[in-house]
């Protein structure tokens, strides 16, 4: 757990804007909370407009009021 | 000390999208028509330019061929989009509840925030040029918006007019971030004024010629400029369409 320690990142889908935050993950594709982008599969694509990995970008933008909806897990 | 980089015309990354084969759910419009989209920074498959230029990460020239052209309604989060029609007839349709036509002078700000469906659509056969600009918001999962304006050539001929950014008359957008168009009928110059230093400005020549010190302009080429909190320039001898796009870089 060498990068435990290091902040959860949040990454943008440049195809479409779809938010890809490791807090969160994705469980309804099969990406627990916490799976870190590095653990992503590598042929993991956008699931809104099918863009690869590489084009996404990792953003440092706070969340809107009330968002994230689903909160990550203690 | 101002910094800055040139891209002509040509050196954009240049598609040609069909409504068939692949891209017949993407594209809409008859089976002979096509999309034409010419690229100031990396996008889907252009992808050996410029990243963006400060929280812009689009600026696309396009045209829409054929009747019923353009993009079925596909999904976007986060992203501001934004829309400036240049000549024929956008139909903008959009999960926020809108369905709006725009023409020359139209211009919208679609923020996609935390989900947004819209399509765009050129539904006659006439060509449908326009500007589509996509930035960064300043906070994620923003509640989606649409708004629209016109910007009227004519009446705010010669001067610099903000369209998007905090000015009255303009449209807001949740970012640090501003667009101006300039429509000249005669050489003149004028001082563009970026909020500080630590803001950059692209600027791309829709239409006529704009010289900015040693750097000259032409259609559609295009220029950012950072560090500097004064950028004079001069149009050219005819009509000169400019827009300026201003950013924290
Ligand atoms: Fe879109
Ligand atoms: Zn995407």
């Amino acid at each position: 757990m060498a990068d435990a320690d290091q902040a959860l990142k949040r990454l943008l889908c440049l195809g479409c804007g779809f938010l890809y935050d490791e807090a969160l993950g994705l469980p309804e594709h099969g990406l627990a909370p916490g799976t870190r982008w590095d653990d992503v599969p590598a042929d993991w694509v956008c699931p809104d407009c099918g863009a690869p990995k590489h084009l996404f970008e990792m953003v440092v933008i706070g969340y809107a009021a009330g968002q994230p909806q689903i909160q990550p897990a203690a | 000390m101002a910094n800055s980089f040139i891209l002509r015309a040509g050196e954009r990354g240049h598609n040609l999208i069909p409504s068939s084969g692949l891209n017949a759910s993407y594209v809409a419009g008859h089976p002979e028509g096509f999309i034409t989209r010419e690229s100031s920074f990396n996008f889907h498959e252009y992808q050996t330019g410029r990243a963006g230029f400060g929280r812009m990460r689009v600026f696309g020239d396009e045209v829409f061929f054929g009747a019923g052209c353009g993009y079925n309604m596909h999904p976007h989060h986060n992203f501001v989009i934004c829309a400036f029609v240049l000549q024929g007839e956008l139909t903008h349709v959009n999960t926020v509840g809108n369905i709006d036509q725009l023409h020359a002078g139209d211009y919208y700000v679609f923020s996609a925030g935390s989900g947004g469906k819209h399509a765009e659509l050129s539904i006659n056969g006439d060509e449908m040029h326009a500007i589509y600009i996509w930035l960064l918001p300043d906070q994620l999962l923003l509640p989606p918006s649409y708004k629209r304006a016109h910007f009227d050539a004519i009446a705010r001929r010669n001067k610099i007019q903000e369209l998007i950014g905090a000015a009255d008359g303009a449209l807001p957008v949740p970012q640090d971030f501003r667009v101006s168009r300039l429509v000249s009928d005669m050489p003149q110059k004028h001082v563009y004024h970026p909020r500080s230093t630590a803001h950059g400005v692209y600027i791309f020549v829709l239409d006529g010629e704009l010289t900015c010190g040693e750097i000259a302009l032409g259609r559609r080429d295009s220029a950012g400029i950072w560090g500097t909190d004064a950028i004079a320039c001069e149009t050219g001898a005819h009509t000169s369409d400019i827009l300026f796009v201003e950013t924290i870089v």
